[in-house]
């Protein structure tokens, strides 16, 4: 009889919801924001999100087969994973990034930990830096919005990064997703709907989106300014980037997050801090993924210092 | 000597060029001392202890000895033997006057000398802050500085590494990447995440 | 003989220095990205390595127990300041490309290793043979890594391109990757000797 006793870290769930349930809920809270994606995009994110996912799911069968381990691919949670990826990329890269990016993502950011559960971090982020590491030209290349040829477009960030006048942005068109980004981060409101059922179904908590954004809107506001302290454009900040994706789809995974309310709050202002220093002082135009993984390295301290006592002991 | 070139040495000895995750210097140690954190703090305070001092040593060697006499090419030998005799001196005087203190990190010293840490950054030192012979402006204050701060960077790296190694040993990991593999892919991916610091301008 | 081609190949695979034994990693993983550079800090080390073995073994009846280590290191950084001076003359631009790794030969733990656990109780031929196999080793390791990682990483081998149109890997020219690198290959070298007993 296979050992009933499992000691190991997170996630440990005790309600009727199975890992995996929750897995897919969290996959149909991303339809929103990908169909939004495929519509302001073209086809083309829609390739990029179909191999993204394949890949995914090929990889974790492949891994777990050649290690005579049972096949899980139908939890979820390598579906999730190639998602989040795909929506992490631009939406004209060559086909063979999303194929290449959730392979890593899989095989070096989740089962070589020892699959569910054990990695530490995030892996669709590991897999989306170590393509920026890899081939920077094509996951810095983005297009324009509603304009299914292809024809390159700077984000907003990375406008304000280079110090260029910001175009035609106004925050309605922000918040639609009328601009050059990433195919899962750019439509806000699709992104708010998926995350509200999260919060309705009890799978997410605000602890950490709500900390991390409101830090990135504090920092910004202080120093983001052209005109000296306290005159930043918080909300141009809050609505830019990937910012909204990661902050309540990313950084709440339960797997790599604290796992107390306490240890969460840390985790979500030290995502919120890091997220502001690079995209105020760092070289590139958004910090969001670099941020929240460095805090996954943390989150493992962030419990030990921030255990709750165990009833008994000192 | 300028503020700003302080701030930019603390970035990069602790982020940027983190002196285990992408200078390679103390990785021997870094594997196989992170394994829980209390070792890990104890460790890391030596290695922080030894850089700065002898960073202050090899400094005032390397400016008042090597170079007048022209013996620069024996930096090497003469950093390493000092370095050598420094630590064993100062085992020998902590385990006199504070037993507590010896048992808490004591025992990491004479290990800490042939951390590559503690010989780059002296070498770095010398490197960076001297052309020609000559000591730029403020060299000692930055090659002290730049000590305490790769001490600062090998903490940072050894904390963050402990602490997931504590929770890794909890969960089965698959056999042939246990420890020393699973150690440098972990170290990797920290690596990635720190290149968010890449191209840092203040 | 057979003794001495077993304490040669000893070092090159059943103890490689770098894949079982696990020392030196500092300067394999620095130095590795390219052929050129990986080949010349493999030649460097095992110069030192060959040196540091043959007078240890030679005087090591005469070291007392208590300051063996400051010894060690003396003969070590000689050969070491000697393989500078030598590098700096003769191959500049090498020894600009290894930069603070150079002098760093002297505390790779290969070497210290090596002078600890055997060059002190073994014989000069024994040991000779103990330090070219280890240098040997280290080398080949050093050949397979900064090959990869040129390869893959960059694209090209001893500064030629070789397959065009091929997109590097670049990560794998940078630390990151070279950790991620040593960590596959030490996976997959536990696995192949996994299977043998």
């Amino acid at each position: 009889m296979k050992n009933k006793l499992i000691v190991c870290a997170s996630p440990h769930l005790h309600k009727d919801e199975s890992v995996s349930r929750i897995m897919w809920m969290v996959v149909l809270s991303l339809v929103p924001c990908g169909i939004a994606g495929v519509f302001i995009f073209g086809l083309s994110a829609l390739w990029v999100i179909t191999l993204g996912v394949i890949s995914a799911l090929v990889t974790e069968a492949g891994l777990q087969i050649l290690s005579k381990k049972k096949v899980s691919i139908l939890d979820g949670s390598a579906f999730l994973t190639g998602l989040l990826l795909a929506y992490n990329l631009p939406p004209h890269v060559p086909f063979w990034i999303p194929v290449v990016g959730s392979f890593f993502a899989i095989a070096i950011g989740k089962q070589v930990f020892g699959g569910l559960g054990q990695n530490i971090f995030n892996p669709a982020l590991a897999g989306r830096v170590f393509l920026m590491a890899s081939w920077p030209k094509y996951l810095t290349t983005f297009t324009q919005p509603l304009n299914y040829d292809a024809v390159t477009q700077a984000t907003p960030l990375a406008l304000l990064k280079e110090g260029k006048l910001l175009g035609d942005f106004s925050y309605l068109k922000l918040f639609l997703g009328v601009r050059g980004g990433c195919i899962g981060e750019v439509c806000i409101l699709a992104l708010l709907l998926g995350a509200l059922f999260l919060f309705i179904r009890g799978y997410i908590s605000w602890h950490i989106p709500l900390t991390y954004i409101f830090t990135v809107g504090v920092l910004t506001y202080i120093f983001g300014g052209s005109q000296g302290l306290f005159s930043g454009d918080w909300l141009f900040h809050i609505l830019s980037g990937g910012l909204i994706l990661g902050a309540f789809f990313m950084a709440t995974d339960y797997v790599t997050s604290p796992l107390t309310r306490k240890g969460q709050i840390i985790f979500g202002v030290g995502c919120g801090l890091l997220t502001a220093i690079i995209r105020l002082w760092g070289g590139y135009p958004e910090g969001a993924s670099y941020a929240i993984l460095m805090m996954n390295a943390a989150a493992a301290l962030i419990d030990r210092f921030t255990k709750s006592r165990v009833y008994g002991t000192k | 000597m300028e503020i700003s070139k302080f701030f930019t040495i603390f970035i990069s000895a602790v982020f940027i060029w983190n002196v285990i995750l992408s200078r390679f210097l103390g990785l021997c140690s870094f594997i196989a001392i992170s394994k829980e954190t209390k070792p890990a703090l104890a460790m890391s305070f030596a290695v922080m202890f030894v850089t700065t001092m002898s960073s202050i040593i090899t400094w005032l060697i390397y400016r008042f000895l090597l170079i007048p006499f022209n013996l620069t090419y024996l930096r090497t030998i003469a950093f390493i033997l000092v370095i050598a005799t420094f630590v064993q001196f100062v085992e020998m005087v902590i385990r006199k006057i504070a037993p507590p203190f010896y048992r808490f990190f004591g025992i990491y010293l004479p290990l800490i000398t042939v951390n590559c840490a503690v010989l780059g950054v002296a070498v770095l030192n010398s490197d960076m802050f001297f052309i020609n012979g000559k000591a730029l402006e403020g060299s000692f204050w930055y090659s002290t500085f730049q000590g305490v701060c790769v001490g600062l960077g090998y903490t940072l790296a050894m904390l963050l590494m402990s602490g997931i190694r504590e929770r890794l040993e909890l969960c089965d990991v698959p056999k042939a990447v246990k420890d020393f593999p699973l150690g440098f892919i972990i170290a990797s991916l920290m690596s990635l995440s720190f290149l968010g610091f890449n191209g840092f301008r203040f | 003989m057979k003794k001495f081609l077993q304490e040669f190949l000893k070092g090159v695979f059943k103890e490689n220095p770098t894949f079982v034994l696990v020392l030196g990693l500092c300067p394999t993983l620095a130095v590795s990205i390219s052929l050129i550079n990986g080949i010349g800090m493999g030649i460097a080390a095992t110069f030192v390595l060959l040196g540091s073995n043959i007078i240890i073994s030679m005087i090591r009846n005469f070291i007392p127990d208590r300051i063996r280590i400051p010894c060690y290191i003396v003969v070590i950084a000689t050969f070491v300041t000697i393989n500078e001076m030598v590098m700096k003359a003769y191959s500049p631009a090498l020894n600009r490309a290894l930069g603070i790794y150079v002098p760093l030969i002297v505390v790779n733990c290969i070497v210290l290793g090596r002078a600890e656990a055997y060059a002190c109780k073994n014989s000069v031929v024994n040991s000779f043979f103990d330090g070219l196999g280890m240098g040997v080793g280290f080398t080949l390791a050093l050949i397979l890594i900064s090959g990869i990682r040129e390869f893959l990483g960059v694209g090209k081998l001893f500064g030629h391109t070789i397959v065009k149109g091929f997109e590097p890997v670049l990560v794998l020219s940078m630390p990151s990757g070279a950790l991620l690198l040593i960590g596959l290959l030490l996976g997959f070298f536990n696995l192949i000797n996994k299977n043998k007993p």
